[in-house]
């Protein structure tokens, strides 16, 4: 929630990217116009050389016709009357206009000669091969060769330079009709497109807006939801996963924070009722001087026991503040463990139970604290081991870190015992609750001493032999 | 030996006087940092004992003015806050010792009958009670004349009981100054340690010397009162 609004002017002052769903629309509709184009392109070409090619064909067969007709002129009379022939020839071929002139340049025979270009007529020879034109809005092809009309009688045969122009101002107009066509048939393809591709991510995306929507709903009361990680395709479902991860582990901590306060309600409410009926019924009648002082006394045990239940508790909520520790120095772990060993050597002979220790190593840190949190580990040892036993502390240096274990004998703990052992208020057996011990607090002390230490520790039982092993970095390490 | 307590929680205040008092102290008790301030530049008291968290002005504040002052004056904090910075901070701004609240009304009492003694006299080489002899520069201890072993934590232990005779000791004072264990240990190790003690110096004599005190700690005094 409050990562939400830490900078609502920083967020608005960023210019927000594009969502995904406009770029994956924008995406589509750039790829559809592309390929469209792509397409438009070489179906233009291919349409333009097809109605060359027709075109060309066409001037080929009026060639061919002419040549044919002249071929036949082998009489003057056939020559004279050549004109009419093409004239009849051409009904009703409009587009077509013929210029025939002689060696001289007079005109034998001409169809539609003002179709052709001023220079045409001059005589300027036409280009060889696709001969182009415009005039009077129209555009035409042409063709122009010299062919030989076949002597007759008298007369030798005389070449005829031929001027051919084709009228194809209709098939331009074609093409330029197909070409608006496909430039509204793209757009509106690439229209269509975004419009898919919007709708596609739009779809694509509710699963996100399905986490979005879950994480929204979230409240410490609701932690319990899930989300279904079977229906989430698979590229939301590390997601999805991920979220649900989350979700647990928040789940288990403000579970973990709910018994805390259960815990520490519960563990006040014996000490506190304890002294309540003890005053109650030491005020109920007049009693000696040495009966009071026998309830104040004992009154007094109960205050130190909730009084270091409450500073064990802030020390905890200290440490995992990180507020600790502060000037760490070089601390030989073999000298407090020693120191420890001679503090606890009164009541271990007691309880018959020795201690041994071995190795040396070097770690970097708060002096006091260390010693509490093996301290810590080593009452917890002496508590669980059974007369006759011996526990052993060994001390090792390795490059990085220095381990410390303490193994003790004594009954195997439980798998779902050992996994809350380091949890506050964790006793191994309720009945345990004997008086002068601490309130379960210790092994999470040591925990959270060890771990603002850098290190870490851990548990394992089994065969009648339980082990504590702590990590630290070693001296060396920490100081760089 | 007067003592000047600053400290605004009314029962708080009116408890530390009338503990101290009855401790044999002459006790002044002023309910704010300025009255305390004032108090402390004109009174002739051996020990301050000051409350952090104090109306007008604060403990580090009092202590200041003091120091700057020149004022050598003995000073004890209290602290609701269990925080190293207020640990560290009282002691460079020159504070003698600190105490974190809650804590047991023995333990301050030890801890001021400690600072008021600092350098002050000069202990013997040999500690008496009744017949009990303790010898330091030898390391060996008498009672009645036998001779009795003991380890160098029992001698140590001794050694602390004797010399506050008279004086309720808490297990916490006992085990950070025999053993520099400077917390509390979640076991009865102080306990048992006191009752090896005792079974060794004590219980096979007449008179028993060193007594528990419900919810307090140890003392040992001799019956007669001497």
């Amino acid at each position: 929630m409050a990562a939400a609004t830490v900078d609502p002017d920083g967020a608005r002052r960023a210019r927000r990217p594009l969502s995904l769903t406009a770029r994956l629309a924008l995406l589509f509709a750039a790829l559809a116009a592309s390929l469209l184009i792509v397409v438009g392109v070489v179906m233009g070409r291919a349409v333009d050389a097809h109605f060359r090619e027709l075109d060309d064909h066409e001037l080929s067969g009026k060639l061919n016709l002419i040549e044919n007709l002249m071929r036949r002129a082998r009489t003057v009379a056939e020559r004279e009357a050549l004109p009419q022939r093409l004239d009849d020839a051409f009904v009703g071929h409009d587009m077509v206009a013929v210029l025939m002139r002689d060696d001289e340049g007079s005109a034998i025979y001409a169809l539609h000669a003002n179709r052709f270009d001023a220079a045409q007529i001059e005589g300027t020879p036409l280009a060889r091969a696709g001969a182009m034109w415009q005039k009077d809005g129209r555009q035409f092809i042409g063709r122009e060769e010299t062919l030989v009309l076949s002597a007759a009688d008298a007369v030798a045969a005389t070449p005829v330079r031929v001027l051919l122009g084709l009228d194809i101002s209709h098939h331009a107009r074609f093409l330029d009709e197909v070409r608006a066509r496909l430039w509204l048939g793209i757009s509106v393809s690439a229209l269509a497109a975004a419009l898919f591709g919007w709708v596609a991510a739009y779809k694509g995306l509710a699963p996100l807006r399905r986490v979005t929507a879950a994480a929204h709903g979230l409240s410490a009361e609701r932690l319990d939801m899930r989300l279904a990680e079977r229906d989430a395709p698979a590229e939301v479902r590390d997601l999805v996963e991920a979220f649900n991860g989350m979700l647990d582990r928040l789940e288990s901590s403000f579970r973990r924070l709910r018994d805390y306060s259960a815990d520490i309600a519960h563990e006040l409410r014996t000490p506190v009722s304890n002294l309540m009926t003890q005053t109650s019924v030491a005020l109920s009648q007049v009693r000696s001087p040495d009966e009071y002082r026998e309830v104040l006394g004992s009154n007094l045990e109960e205050y130190e026991r909730i009084a270091r239940m409450v500073s064990d508790m802030l020390f905890l909520a200290q440490t995992e503040n990180g507020r600790l520790p502060r000037r760490p120095e070089a601390v030989e772990l073999a000298d407090e463990v020693r120191a420890l060993v001679e503090f606890y050597e009164a009541l271990a002979e007691e309880q018959g139970v020795t201690v041994r220790v071995r190795g040396a190593a070097s770690v970097s840190g708060d002096r006091l604290m260390l010693r509490r949190a093996v301290s810590n580990l080593l009452s917890n040892a002496l508590r669980h081991t059974p007369r006759g036993g011996a526990i052993e502390i060994e001390i090792e240096q390795a490059d990085e870190h220095a381990t410390l274990t303490v193994k003790n004998p004594g009954d195997t703990i439980a798998a779902d015992q050992l996994a809350a052992i380091f949890e506050r208020f964790h006793r191994a057996s309720p009945e345990r609750h004997r008086h002068g011990e601490g309130a379960g607090l210790g092994l999470a002390i040591t925990r959270s001493i060890v771990v603002a230490h850098g290190g870490r520790v851990t548990v394992t039982s089994g065969a009648g032999l339980t082990i504590f092993r702590v990590t630290l970095p070693s001296a060396a390490g920490a100081q760089h | 030996m007067k003592i000047l307590i600053v400290e605004d929680e009314p029962k708080t205040g009116d408890y530390l006087r009338q503990g101290l008092a009855e401790a044999g102290f002459v006790v002044d008790l002023a309910r704010d940092g300025l009255d305390g301030l004032h108090l402390a530049l004109g009174g002739d008291y051996d020990l301050a004992v000051l409350d952090v968290m104090l109306p007008s002005l604060d403990g580090w504040g009092v202590l200041q003015t003091l120091r700057r002052q020149g004022h050598e004056l003995p000073v004890l904090f209290l602290t609701a806050r269990d925080q190293v910075e207020d640990r560290v901070r009282g002691l460079e701004l020159g504070a003698d010792d600190y105490l974190v609240k809650p804590f047991a009304f023995s333990e301050l009492l030890a801890r001021v009958r400690t600072l008021l003694r600092r350098g002050k006299t000069k202990e013997p080489d040999v500690l008496r009670a009744a017949d009990l002899e303790l010898d330091l520069l030898r390391r060996r201890v008498l009672r009645g004349g036998v001779r009795i072993d003991l380890t160098a934590k029992e001698f140590a232990l001794l050694e602390l009981l004797l010399r506050r005779q008279g004086e309720v000791l808490p297990r916490s004072l006992i085990a950070s100054q025999v053993w520099d264990m400077n917390f509390d240990s979640d076991t009865n190790v102080i306990e048992v340690a006191v009752r090896r003690l005792r079974a060794k110096v004590d219980e096979p004599f007449e008179p028993r010397l060193i007594r528990t005190v419900r919810g307090m700690g140890y003392v040992l005094d001799t019956p007669e009162g001497g």
